[in-house]
């Protein structure tokens, strides 16, 4: 049976970004209109992190406006929208409340059907928007506020291999960011100085590397480098821009060793399904790391595994990717009701015990 | 007269609340307690509401949304979904303090008082809009009902229909809880 061709306003607001676009197309065979996302750093700068009351102020009064220049910018009109897909989870309450509750008004107001989309299969069917990869493929998601591993069976169908065990490594790069007295956000800032760093010169841990399984972690990693600044800052009252560079290169050495590890490990999972076109693909803020990226591409190309990396402004978070995922669900489900919850935790993987947060609360992600 | 009809909500509180007027006609006003799950209920009451008069998203001439203050949730989740229906209706949604829509259906000799957690309450007067301790204010209003305070949202913006007003903002009186960094970054040496 054809897919027909669909035209979808995809929307996004769980964490830091306001973002809205409109994407046209039939699963695995789409193309972006238009991608708008308003970022937010200048607001939580002074506060080194996310602030969560101050992204969803920011979000309720932004939303609609990145829905209208979404609009304008695809040269559409509402009328001509097929559906709307909106994030409805996991990710900051106060955010994704706001995302979900304009996109239930929009429905109503126009009879569009709704799609609550996970944050998280945004991320995980990006490679099917950007170069139409067929099922099954493996992903790397990781970013400020994720990491983990997961095959794409399918539209709805996500196997988790295994993920970070506390912080993901985005959030790593922006605390030893701090710690070394770099700007913000940490990975462009890690990256470049780690250029002219010796990143031999701190041996720093790579946690879980001789554990069975696809975990990670990269909270004793942060710990790591804050105790060896520390030593040196006790030493000589200070950081010399070479030790600056040395810790960031040494840090940024060990989060890529644990990735392409741990990467290696996934990629065997998943070639034991004897997929037909073997692909690896990532996505998140931390794939736009070029040391990082190596590595992984690296490790993948060893074992004649195609990689793919999606380009950053759809690496990050953005509505685009939204917009997708429902194109890639509705062909396979239906819309869903005015009671679409938003939910600060949404595991993609549900049938498998969540890895973080396994509290009373349930899985994060 | 031709019809103006105004479809007024509020989620500023522990409730959902619906208020449907034409002119200064109340049609219908329905409220429900609710701890949580407003997010969820929001909008099939508005649809029960408008049924039940037997209208419909179209028949309306603009949205009414008690901003607050309030539970900043709750304010965000009607701000957010009259911001969104306007958008698809292309009608004005006008933002209602709570201190507005009060005035519409409270006595006018008492002082209006908003509840605002730990016994405080908001007032507004010639000193600005401030918490205060609940205790303070011996001539207050009795809090209106949910149906209520959706009806004076509405009432409000009948006066102000049509004139195109901003966007609906939360009115939030407090600022966000937040605190600036702590770790101070190392000395660089040079």
């Amino acid at each position: 049976m054809m897919t027909p061709t669909q035209t979808l306003l995809g929307i996004e607001s769980s964490c830091d970004d306001t973002a809205a676009a409109v994407v046209r197309g039939a699963p695995g065979d789409m193309h972006v209109l238009s991608s708008v996302v308003f970022g937010q750093a200048e607001l939580h700068a002074d506060f080194g992190g996310v602030v969560p009351e101050i992204a969803a102020r920011a979000h309720a009064e932004r939303l609609d406006v990145s829905i209208a220049a979404a609009l304008e910018q695809a040269d559409l009109g509402l009328d001509q929208i097929d559906a709307i897909a909106v994030t409805c989870g996991p990710g900051l309450i106060g955010g994704v409340v706001s995302g979900v509750m304009m996109a239930k008004g929009l429905s109503a107001a126009t009879g569009l059907p709704l799609y609550g989309v996970n944050h998280l299969a945004g991320h995980a069917l990006t490679p099917r928007l950007t170069d139409g990869v067929a099922f099954p493929y493996l992903m790397l998601l990781v970013s400020g506020g994720h990491c983990q591993f997961l095959i794409a069976h399918g539209p709805d169908k996500f196997e988790r291999l295994g993920g970070t065990i506390d912080d993901a490594p985005g959030e790593a790069f922006d605390k030893v960011a701090r710690l070394l007295g770099l700007g913000q956000p940490g990975g462009p800032a890690i990256e470049a100085i780690s250029a002219h760093g010796n990143a031999v010169r701190f041996a720093f841990p790579r946690p879980l590397a001789n554990k069975p399984g696809c975990d990670l972690s990269f909270s004793g990693l942060k710990t790591a480098v804050l105790r060896a600044r520390d030593d040196l800052v006790a030493a000589q009252e200070g950081l010399h821009a070479s030790d600056q560079a040395d810790l960031a290169a040494s840090f940024q050495a060990a989060v890529r060793d644990s990735l392409v590890g741990k990467s290696a490990r996934a990629l065997e999972a998943y070639l034991a399904l004897n997929p037909h076109q073997p692909m690896f693909c990532v996505a998140g803020g931390v794939a736009a790391n070029m040391a990082i990226r190596a590595g992984l591409e690296a490790v993948s190309s060893d074992l004649s595994v195609r990689f793919l990396a999606p380009p950053l402004s759809l690496c990050t978070d953005n509505a685009a990717m939204i917009a997708a995922a429902g194109i890639e669900q509705m062909a396979v489900r239906g819309p869903d009701g005015m009671a679409l919850s938003a939910r600060p935790r949404m595991p993609l993987d549900t049938e498998r015990a969540g890895m973080l947060g396994s509290g009373k609360k349930g899985a994060k992600a | 007269m031709s019809s103006q009809l105004i479809l007024g909500l509020d989620t500023s509180g522990p409730h959902c609340a619906a208020a449907l007027i034409d002119g200064d006609t109340i049609l219908r006003a329905h409220g429900e307690d609710m701890a949580r799950g407003q997010a969820e209920r929001l909008m099939d009451l508005l649809e029960e509401v408008l049924a039940a008069e037997g209208k419909s998203w179209s028949d309306l001439s603009a949205l009414a949304v008690g901003t607050g203050p309030g539970n900043f949730t709750g304010i965000r989740i009607g701000v957010s979904a009259a911001r969104g229906l306007a958008l698809g209706l292309k009608i004005p949604a006008y933002g209602v303090t709570g201190f507005e829509a009060r005035a519409h259906v409270s006595p006018t000799s008492a002082r209006i008082a908003i509840p605002a957690p730990r016994d405080m309450v908001y007032v507004s007067d010639d000193q600005g809009t401030r918490i205060i301790p609940a205790a303070d204010v011996t001539d207050a209003a009795p809090n209106p009902t949910p149906a209520d305070l959706a009806t004076g949202a509405a009432l409000h913006a009948a006066h102000l229909w049509p004139a195109t007003p901003e966007p609906p903002a939360p009115f939030y009186v407090r600022a966000p809880d937040a605190a600036p960094a702590r770790d101070a970054p190392p000395r660089i040496l040079t």
